[in-house]
């Protein structure tokens, strides 16, 4: 049996979508009408309603395609560059 | 929710099938985002859904008695239904090199192969998408959906951009959306009535980089020509 690198737990690491993100979506809560087209939209599903209406975005799963930025008809949703 | 009354999930189910957490698509991807609407639009029939593993270019001909098209090999959702099948083509153009650029019309092959409901969706247009969906696993016979996705690796654009070229293909004429139910009755469902310029289209797409003015003109005339047979087969109702 041939032995493989990846199986090594050190090396090996569960997988995470939203791991190489570029940049992280961020409502501003005082222009939002809370639509939800950000939500309807998101490819990933990242997108999610808190309980105050207003919406979120997993960082978890966020790929930080800026699809939601592009269709906000309101322009609540800034891409933040991480460092 | 005091101000406003618009809640645009309202008109969707909230419920999610779609499993982010093993989502390796790319950033921005087109057919996480179709795939994620059809799976919303099924809701209870999912677990009757099946992909398709194509191989060897012999899908079509598996599916329409026909001799294979092309290279391309669009990833294919079979649900079964009473009686019959509901077939879900996601299309992101991704085999098609240069040469063979002129796409198969699919969906004129299904309705001349006989399918009870054919239709062209996109999921730029979400409801439009889930009421085609839900059409589809309501008709009695055979049913076709074909489900333009914009790729953003393979057409290379930006991923902001994967609903906008979504829409911009539907508003330029260059796919329309429209629906062909029992006894070949042709619907427009989404009405452009002034068409957007084919350049806005294919400007964003990097694969579009080196086409001049000259093939811009004559693709444009092959789109307006598909689009007035289209328009033909439109009866007033």
């Amino acid at each position: 049996m041939v032995e493989c690198s990846l199986l090594d737990k050190e090396l090996g690491r569960p997988f995470k979508p939203g791991a190489r993100r570029e940049a992280t979506p961020e409502w501003d809560k005082d222009k939002c009408v809370r639509c939800g087209l950000c939500y309807v939209y998101c490819p990933d599903g990242a997108i999610y309603r808190t309980e105050d209406g207003f919406f979120e975005a997993d960082t978890d799963i966020c790929k930080g395609c800026g699809i939601c930025h592009r269709e906000c008809w309101f322009g609540v949703i800034s891409m933040v560059k991480e460092d | 929710m005091d101000k406003y009354s618009l809640f645009v999930p309202n008109f969707l189910p909230f419920k999610e099938y779609f499993v982010p957490e093993k989502n390796i698509a790319c950033a921005g991807c087109g057919l996480a985002l179709a795939i994620r609407q059809t799976y919303k639009a099924l809701e209870s029939d999912i677990e009757k859904a099946e992909w398709v593993t194509s191989g060897e270019g012999k899908l079509f001909s598996k599916l329409f008695d026909k001799s294979p098209v092309g290279n391309s090999e669009p990833s294919l959702l079979k649900i079964k239904k009473t009686g019959a099948e509901l077939l879900i083509c996601f299309d992101n153009e991704a085999g098609g090199s240069l040469d063979d650029a002129v796409k198969k019309a699919m969906p004129a092959i299904a309705v001349a192969e006989g399918f009870h409901y054919v239709a062209t969706a996109c999921p730029s247009y979400p409801f439009d998408l889930y009421e085609k969906v839900k059409k589809g696993m309501e008709s009695t016979g055979k049913a076709y959906i074909h489900i333009l996705c914009p790729c953003p690796v393979a057409w290379q654009f930006d991923p902001e951009l994967t609903v906008k070229v979504g829409r911009w293909a539907v508003e330029s004429r260059a796919f329309p959306l429209y629906e062909v139910g029992s006894a070949s009755a042709y619907n427009l469902t989404v009405t452009t009535a002034k068409p957007r310029p084919l350049a806005d289209y294919l400007k964003p797409q990097y694969r579009f980089a080196e086409i001049s003015e000259q093939q811009i003109a004559s693709l444009n005339a092959a789109v307006e020509n598909d689009y007035k047979k289209l328009a033909d087969k439109i009866q007033p109702a």
